[in-house]
């Protein structure tokens, strides 16, 4: 029978001595719109759930001179309708719009999105993409681990069992690239992308000058395609070499069969669909 | 026909404001004192002998009150062949496959000692395609039939067999041929509530049982049977339904749970519930029956159809429901969509270890219609000549009857086609397959009844009050059809009401006279033909009444005037005038006579007539009540599987604009027009509601919906998974009404339940060709089948 313990720290201290102190046995807890489903299921069965809903002061999104800073306990819905989200960080405009519904965004937490690991999350791309770092605080102190060494499998992530993410720096600079993210999938609620693309550019009169492309559903963890960000960088935008680059990003990725969508269907959309997001990243920097 | 008040008006629905407000008691809020919970333990094989059940650490859970296997209950077969057992003994042939079951003071305890329930298995080879399964070294899923008689193959000995014509004579008639493949998946069905029962006995052994039965006095009889087999011969049984969340045809046929709590209320003397899970609803309710059929068709030169020639293989699954019974409904459009003089159609139902198929909207007609629409474009194609214009060439028309004996009254089929083609701006967008294309399908479908039992009727009694209150009891049921809306709207206008003062009551064996069930897009014009003979009685009964009563009325009210007003002048009446019933009529519940409407004198409230009737303080008190039963003037197909079996048919056109992407193989559907032949719209904005429900239910079936079997498991039971669009999905359809005026139907009304469904997936399927040319006759149309085909397409023109 499920049957859990429910604890709400009223500060960030008391969550992590909790945490120290029950150890394995117990759960963090966000917005719960994966925490409750894994127990539903019986894929988790904490003894406590240590919910994090009491550190009201972790949700935020600001901007300083060095970084953008969303706060682990963020929500969707909050991303969603933040000006500066929408203008200046789109790709992850794009995929936190599109999580489940209105009303799943308006309680999960982009921390919990991140923390939960699925290889198909759909913020997990377009930070990779924009270059978030993630800020773990623990009893060892507090430690920054890049988007792109965060996840180590599916449900895996380098964050230690007593630590708690408290926030995403996405660096200033990255507000001067054009971004967009695709979440490919069935339905246009309710459902898991079958692939993930986002792609980032910066680019002067032309000219690609920086890339960024992270693939979701297309291995293990959400990934970079590094080898097609190198293939961009100095070249001239054109339809050619667009398209090339969503190819080479094709081969990086190791996607597999699975009852949602075949390995060589995924690998095809990772194709179309890089040149697209491309695209319309930089049509979103010509419009600024 | 503007007289009418009611009829034709889009008056809201009646019941819904309980609904949309959660006071609506469904079978999920149903409690009874006492009651317990059931919970199922099902098979952990497709196929595999049972060595050992050990039910010793789930009795000995507290709170279990009850645990169940096959060995504790009767060894009695039910269902439509007698082809399985409640609880399964020896065998397990299906992952569904009940194999024990407990009643717990809660649903989680019963659900924690289902688990504790051990079970040793022995597998054995399993068979999930049912061509492998009619090969002859495959693996028999039944090695006897229902008497004990041994069986040689999984063949079903269902006979479908449909032959009209002459189909070598069609063949060297034809110009031009094509044969085409094409396959239908499982879906389910997806009511918004799951299923469950409530079974409840007194000290009597009679039976309550609360559930969402859509054909109650069918599942009273099967539960009589069954009785009659366990002993319980004098036990008396009544059906209730508590508000039923949908149906979509899961409630047609009476399923295992409900023997299970049945049994379970036995053996515990209390009350039990057993309610699906979501999960459940996916891996142990009968979905749609899946079937591949082999077209091949012809037409001569000008294009008039020349023959037809079908042969379907079902997968009929472990056992035996409603599902292997669909072919009598396939054979209509085979037969009968389009006039077609040569028709031969044979369906072989075949036994394999997956999961075993009922009733869903449509009956069969979707899964055929997708065969014929496809190959109707293919032959169009084939011939040269317009699709919508082979259509139209060989249209079905009023006074036909068609290879079946189907006898066509009002046909709005070419007016359908005409109305979508002009909408699509067909012409204009056909023929440029440069991504994005125009498609259509058509339908035939019962619209006047079916008589597939002996009897096609209905009951209904209706009684006013005192208070001018009208109370119905149908035999029918509401599964949230919106029928009771349209009754309302017709007792009204027939008996001079208004709909407020009616109060319906379905869903109860002990209250209604014998109905066939809400099925087959029957109810509003069986019930509504119902309603029309007992409203007709009621209304002479208070006309009768009104004879006798508003003279005294009048006379006293006269006494009251003079009364008060010494001067008060007597009027002049002419009493003549209201002597006898017919000079009378009711409007808005008031009786007035029909020469002198705007007397004040004989104008009276039916209550006020009604009240004097009964309070007379003689012997002589009356009241008004009356019934009457409709059984349509049809027949049963005879052993050919031909004869009339409905009174009218609906017809319907789909017209469908898509945009696909083809890169990644996605269909947008641009435009869909539904286009139905509904006789008379009793309330247009319902059969709008039926013809959007329909249409979305259908673009599911044609792009999106499949369940996922694996060797015979569900591998996407749950709405991640299983595709079905939601509100986000806009698909832009728009109801066209056509209007035909059925003569039989109440106030020219034909069925529209299920048509709305069945002509989509042909119509996108159609209209995916004519945007990127390549044919997906595998539903659904899955981006990754699209982009498969546009390949090969490639490859080929290489
Ligand atoms: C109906 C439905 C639809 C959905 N649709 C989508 C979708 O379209 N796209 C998508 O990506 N996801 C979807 N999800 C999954 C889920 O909503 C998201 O992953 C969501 O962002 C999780 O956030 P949460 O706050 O609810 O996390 P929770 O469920 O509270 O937690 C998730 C995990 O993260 C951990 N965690 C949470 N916060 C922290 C923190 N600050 N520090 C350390 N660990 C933490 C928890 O311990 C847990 O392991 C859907 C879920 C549902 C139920």
């Amino acid at each position: 029978m499920i049957d859990y313990q429910y604890l709400k720290p009223k500060s960030l201290e008391e969550a992590l001595s909790l945490l120290e102190s029950y150890g394995e046995r117990a759960m963090l807890i966000a917005g719960g719109t994966d925490v409750m489903v894994g127990i539903r299921n019986g894929k988790f069965a904490p003894e406590a759930l240590i919910s994090l809903r009491g550190l009201e002061d972790l949700a935020y999104i600001e901007k300083d001179n060095d970084a953008y800073r969303i706060g682990a306990l963020t929500t969707h819905r909050m991303l969603e309708t933040h000006p500066l989200i929408r203008s200046e960080l789109s790709a992850l405009y794009d995929g936190a719009s599109q999580v489940g519904s209105v009303q799943i965004r308006n309680v999960a937490t982009v921390g919990g999105n991140i923390c939960n690991a699925a290889p198909s999350a759909d913020t997990a791309g377009p930070l990779l993409a924009l270059d978030a770092v993630a800020v773990l605080k623990g009893p060892r102190g507090e430690r920054n681990v890049p988007l792109s060494e965060f996840f180590t499998g599916p449900s895996q992530t380098v964050k230690e069992l007593d630590e708690v993410l408290v926030e995403f720096r996405v660096p200033a600079v990255m507000g001067e690239y054009g971004s967009a993210y695709h979440k490919h999938s069935r339905r246009k609620a309710m459902d898991l992308p079958i692939l993930g693309v986002a792609v980032s550019l910066k680019v002067t009169d032309g000219k690609i000058e920086d890339a960024r492309i992270a693939l979701s559903v297309a291995a293990p963890t959400p990934i970079r395609a590094k080898r097609a960000e190198d293939f961009l960088t100095g070249k001239m935008v054109s339809e050619d070499v667009l398209e090339e680059a969503g190819k080479i990003a094709g081969e990086e990725a190791s996607p597999r069969d699975s009852l949602r969508g075949k390995a060589w269907y995924r690998r095809e959309m990772i194709e179309t669909f890089v040149p697209r997001m491309a695209q319309k990243a930089l049509e979103r920097l010509k419009n600024r | 026909m503007s007289e009418y008040l009611y009829v034709g008006k889009s008056i809201p629905r009646t019941a819904e404001v309980d609904k949309v407000t959660g006071r609506a008691i469904y079978i999920n809020d149903l409690k009874r004192p006492g009651m317990l919970y059931g919970k199922i333990k099902y098979s952990e094989y497709a196929h595999a002998r049972i060595k050992h059940i050990d039910t010793s650490k789930a009795k000995k859970l507290p709170g279990v009150r009850a645990v169940l296997t096959g060995c504790d209950i009767p060894d009695v077969r039910v269902g439509f062949l007698k082809d399985q057992t409640v609880l399964k003994r020896d065998k397990v042939r299906q992952f569904r496959d009940e194999v024990a079951a407990v009643a717990a003071i809660s649903p989680e305890i019963a659900q924690e000692a289902c688990d504790l329930i051990e079970v040793e298995y022995e597998e054995l080879p399993g068979v999930f395609d049912p061509f492998e399964a009619m090969k002859e070294d495959a693996p028999l899923i039944h090695e006897v039939d229902a008497r004990g008689r041994p069986v040689s193959s999984n063949i079903l000995p269902l006979p479908w067999r449909f032959s009209a014509g002459d189909i070598e004579a069609g063949r060297a008639a034809s110009a031009h041929v094509v044969t085409d493949t094409v396959r239908t998946t499982w879906v389910n069905q997806c009511c918004m509530g799951t299923s469950g029962c409530i079974a409840e006995f007194d000290m009597n052994n009679n039976l309550t049982l609360y559930n969402q039965a859509n054909v109650i006095f069918w599942d009273k009889r099967r539960i009589m049977e069954y009785f009659a087999q366990i002993g319980l011969k004098n036990s008396k049984v009544r059906i209730i339904n508590p508000v039923v969340g949908g149906s979509f045809g899961t409630k047609l046929d009476t399923d295992i749970y409900e023997f299970i709590a049945i049994q379970l209320a036995l053996k515990t003397r209390r009350p039990v519930k057993i309610l699906f899970t979501r999960e459940e609803e996916f891996r142990a309710l009968p979905p749609r029956q899946p079937a591949v059929f082999e077209i091949e068709q012809g037409c001569d030169k000008e294009g008039h159809l020349t023959f037809r020639n079908v042969k379907a293989v079902l997968d009929n699954g472990a056992y035996t429901s409603w599902g292997a019974t669909t072919p009598s409904v396939m054979m209509m459009p085979i037969s009968s969509l389009y006039r077609v003089p040569n028709v031969f159609f044979e369906a072989k139902c075949v036994y394999t270890n997956n999961i075993y198929c009922q009733a869903m909207r449509g009956y069969g007609n979707p899964q055929a219609t997708f065969a014929v629409e496809v190959s109707m474009d293919h032959l169009a194609e084939e011939a040269g000549i317009d699709p919508a214009e082979l259509r139209l060439i060989n249209c079905n028309h009023s006074g036909d009857e068609t290879p079946m004996r189907l006898k066509i009254t009002s046909c709005g089929l070419e007016e359908c086609i005409r109305g979508v083609k002009e909408k699509l701006d067909w012409d204009k967008k056909r023929g440029k397959h440069k991504g994005r294309g125009v498609g259509m399908a058509s339908l035939i479908h019962v619209a006047g009844g079916a008589r597939v039992y002996k009897s096609d009727g209905h009951g209904m009694m209706i009684k006013v009050d005192e208070h001018g209150h009208v109370d119905v009891m149908s035999g029918g049921t509401d599964q949230g059809q919106g029928s009771p809306t349209v009754l309302a709207q017709i007792i009204a206008e027939a008996l001079g009401f208004r709909p407020d003062d009616i109060t319906l009551t379905f869903g109860d064996t002990a209250l209604g006279l014998w109905d066939a069930g809400t099925h087959a897009s029957r109810h509003t014009f069986i019930a509504g033909n119902a309603a029309l003979r007992a409203c007709e009685k009621v209304k002479r009964q208070i006309l009768e009444l009104a004879v006798e009563e508003i003279p005294k009325l009048v006379k006293h009210q006269i006494k009251r005037k003079k009364r008060k007003d010494p001067d008060f002048k007597e009027p002049d009446l002419d009493f003549s005038l209201i002597a006898n019933p017919e000079d009378l009529d009711i409007k808005d519940r008031i009786i007035f006579c029909k020469k002198d409407p705007e007397n004040p004198y004989f104008r009276t409230e039916v209550s006020n007539v009604l009240r004097e009737a009964l309070h007379v303080g003689t012997g002589q008190s009356r009241v008004v009540a009356a019934e009457a039963f409709y059984d349509p003037p049809t027949e049963m197909l005879d052993r050919e599987f031909k004869g009339n079996l409905s009174c009218t048919y609906a017809f319907g056109t789909t017209g469908v604009e898509v945009e696909v992407d083809k890169k990644t193989g996605e269909v947008k559907i641009l435009q869909l027009y539904a286009a139905h032949d509904v006789g008379k719209a009793i309330n247009p904005t319902l059969i709008k509601g039926q013809i959007y429900g329909a249409g979305y239910i259908g673009v599911g079936y044609g792009l999106t919906e499949e369940m996922k079997l694996e060797k015979g498991k569900v591998m996407n039971p749950n709405f991640l998974d299983y595709k079905m669009l939601t509100a986000k999905d806009k698909i832009p359809v728009t109801p066209m009404i056509i209007e035909t005026d059925e003569k039989d139907g109440p106030f020219g009304a034909k069925g529209i339940g299920e048509p709305g469904l069945v002509p989509t997936a042909p119509a996108i399927a159609n209209a995916v060709y004519d945007a990127v040319g390549v044919w997906i006759k595998d539903l659904p149309i899955t981006p990754e089948k699209v982009l498969q085909a546009l390949k090969e397409k490639r490859e080929k023109e290489k």
